[in-house]
């Protein structure tokens, strides 16, 4: 290794140590305890990486933050399961580790990567923005190439990134690889209120509500086995659910996902649907593009959330879900999310009461229904 | 092709096999240092005790070095900024304080003298950058913007895609505010946008800035109000062998690199005025022309410059070797060598 700098003083060195270990998200004076311990778990997920097929980070992450006497086990697929109380019917909650991104597919003679998306985006969002590549040996980082400075429609030709490299077997010295996944830098921002911005708030909100509910959880109240479920590769098309479906089969009597409300809380929005203003509290999805909630589900997710005080709207929005891949064993889908602005953006914007009200119904649902 | 004759000329032959974004942990933590000590305040995280404490100790810490070799500290701390033409004044202020005895003129443009007597030379830097002002305040807590600059330097009309989706900052009169450029959530586009429809560029007229406000009067108690700046929220990224991206990176770096001369303490050669100059995006470079008229004339002028790959995007990139090139250069500039 060649020694390139030499600025920093073991006081330096202390100071950038104690910087990387403490959040950088301080909390705002006017926050409760539930939306300070909701901002720690979130912040902490969403700037931990996971694109689809790589979650490894975020699951570890996860079984960090679950509460001591919780026991997890991962399948073969990569998903996480915790298990809680005894009994039937056994009622199943989960919530996607994963985030969109790209994956390395090649490596040209020039140094720059070749990528294939991993999930549905504007790629016009990554263009010209700072690049991370995830390898085995940690992260390179480089640049999302802007295009060819003729082409001026709004999305871009398909995209390379530079990590500074001028042939492959550079690049290839770097650890980089075909294979390797590819984000950009991203970071928790808390805005004004209660509100916040990110990358992959979807659905790290739901892995974070799942683990806020756990926290919480009268196990002693619990009259059925629940399984709370973090799963893998949703954004590719429900791949991780699949494989905790076909393994449960037909012994769950419902299935709660816990996953993203895609709301047209915007003004770029049309409001013919999917009207759920952020800050309004935990959205019932009772019909979205992959499941409809049969109404007498939605009926008992509205008044358990009466009974307990909880924030609930009830709506229609776009986007999938990991509950469908369980139907087709019998098992009912109760989708529930929480308004997201922005989705699949780098500038996702949530508020952090809803994340609240979404684990608070979580824990209601578990211990009630 | 990408503009290939811009691209500059850089170490890149010798790569090494630990990459060099993880070998450099140096740099990057010196890079958290210069974010947090930035002129301008980053993103508001509501600071708390334990921020503080960190500022404290840092504060605390032994200066870092400079020398004519060692302008990376100042180029990610200038790269880090923001100075819209014509509302420079933050920079600007971080400038005099870097600069002690160094003077403001009345146009903006920040100037320090060196050395006496003949020749009297000038040294310069454009330090502003294309931006954008509030323009707007929505009833609903949104805010519209108007860009600030531009003309030629705007040739591009992918310039003001580069906001949506992204996040930036809002400089009201309480600090910097974050906030973010509304787009469109890709889930709700499906089955409403047809195969071949028109796919026009975003433009500034799109951009909807949500700070996390619900109405006008919360915006206000941020601080903002109609002509606050408003810039991407800067992250400089260093990558590659000493590459640093950003926006306006080959500008900042170059106003580094005489900043750094400057710190250098060259042996000059009669008078220098150092001069990093404001509008120089406005009514044909009215901050150089001003301190000419001012301070002029001048036997010699030489103006601060480097190639920059990626030109007018986010991630435009400068080799930091060159920026070291540049130092000497202007070093012995000042010293008529």
């Amino acid at each position: 290794m060649r020694p390139v700098w030499r600025y920093s003083g073991r006081a330096v060195g202390a100071a950038a140590g104690l910087l990387t270990a403490l959040p950088f998200y301080c909390l705002s004076a006017q926050d409760s305890v539930r939306i300070s311990e909701a901002q720690t778990v979130l912040a902490h997920l969403v700037e931990t990486y996971g694109v689809s097929s790589a979650e490894g980070p975020v699951r570890e992450a996860v079984k960090r933050l679950l509460p001591a006497w919780a026991k997890s086990e991962t399948d073969t697929a990569g998903n996480l399961w915790v298990r809680v109380g005894e009994g039937s019917p056994v009622v199943v909650f989960i919530a996607h580790l994963d985030e969109i991104g790209f994956r390395v597919t090649g490596i040209g003679d020039d140094g720059t990567l070749e990528l294939e998306p991993r999930g549905g985006f504007f790629s016009s969002l990554f263009e010209a923005q700072p690049a991370l590549v995830h390898t085995d040996r940690g992260d390179v980082a480089g640049v999302f190439m802007p295009r060819d400075s003729g082409l001026t429609r709004h999305t871009p030709p398909p995209l390379r990134v530079d990590v500074g490299a001028r042939s492959r077997a550079g690049a290839m010295a770097r650890d980089v690889s075909p294979g390797a996944t590819v984000t950009m830098s991203k970071q928790y921002v808390r805005l004004t209120g209660t509100r916040a911005t990110g990358r992959s708030f979807d659905d790290r909100v739901g892995s974070a509500a799942q683990l806020l509910a756990l926290r919480r959880l009268d196990r002693a109240a619990l009259k059925h086995q629940v399984i709370f479920i973090w799963s893998v590769r949703e954004e590719i098309g429900l791949e991780g659910a699949a494989v905790a479906a076909a393994a449960l089969g037909t012994t769950p009597r419902r299935v709660y996902a816990i996953d993203t409300f895609v709301s047209a809380d915007s003004p770029l929005e049309l409001p013919n649907f999917a009207v759920a203003p952020i800050g309004g509290g935990a959205v019932a999805r009772a019909i979205d593009n992959s499941s409809v909630t049969p109404p007498a589900y939605v009926d008992s997710l509205v008044q358990i959330a009466r009974a307990r005080g909880v924030a609930l709207q009830v709506g229609t929005t776009n986007g999938g879900n990991d509950g469908s891949v369980f139907t087709p064993y019998g098992v009912v889908d109760v989708a529930i999310g929480w308004p997201l602005r922005y989705s699949h953006s780098p500038v996702e914007v949530v508020d952090l009461r809803d994340v609240v009200s979404l684990a608070d119904l979580i824990r209601a649902v578990a211990e009630t229904w | 092709m990408i503009r290939r004759k811009r691209v500059l000329r850089s170490r890149l032959s010798s790569s090494h096999p630990e990459g060099w974004a993880r070998r450099c942990t140096t740099l990057k933590r010196l890079l958290a240092r210069v974010l947090l000590h930035s002129a301008v305040s980053g993103p508001r995280f509501s600071v708390g005790t334990t921020t503080g404490v960190v500022t404290l100790l840092l504060s605390a810490l032994p200066p870092v070095r400079l020398s004519a070799q060692s302008v990376d500290p100042l180029a990610l701390r200038f790269t880090s900024m923001t100075a819209v033409t014509g509302l420079e004044q933050s920079m600007a202020d971080s400038l005099r304080a870097l600069f002690p005895g160094s003077t403001r003129d009345r146009v903006g443009n920040v100037t320090l003298t060196l050395g006496q007597g003949s020749p009297k030379r000038l040294c310069t830097c454009p330090l502003d950058e294309v931006g954008y002002v509030v323009g707007n305040i929505l009833p609903d807590g949104f805010l519209l913007l108007r860009r600030v600059g531009g003309g030629g330097r705007t040739a591009s009309p992918l310039f003001d895609q580069q906001l949506e989706g992204h996040r930036v900052s809002v400089f009201g009169t309480k600090g910097a505010v974050p906030g973010v450029v509304a787009v469109k959530s890709v889930h709700l586009t499906r089955g409403r946008v047809a195969t071949g429809a028109p796919d026009p560029v975003f433009t500034v007229d799109n951009a909807y800035v949500d700070v996390g406000a619900g109405s006008a009067a919360e915006v206000q108690g941020l601080g903002i109000t109609a002509l606050a700046p408003v810039s991407l929220a800067k992250r400089p990224q260093l990558y590659g062998e000493r590459l640093l991206a950003a926006p306006n990176a080959a500008r900042r770096i170059a106003c580094a690199a005489l900043a750094a001369a400057v710190q250098a303490k060259p042996k000059v050669r009669g008078t220098v005025v150092v001069a990093f100059t404001v509008q120089s995006l406005y009514a044909s470079n009215a901050g150089l022309a001003s301190l000419k008229a001012l301070l002029g004339p001048f036997d010699d002028i030489k103006t601060a410059t480097l190639p920059g790959r990626y030109p007018d995007t986010a991630v435009e990139t400068v080799a930091l070797a060159d920026a070291d090139r540049l130092v000497r250069e202007i070093t012995q500039w000042m010293e008529g060598r």
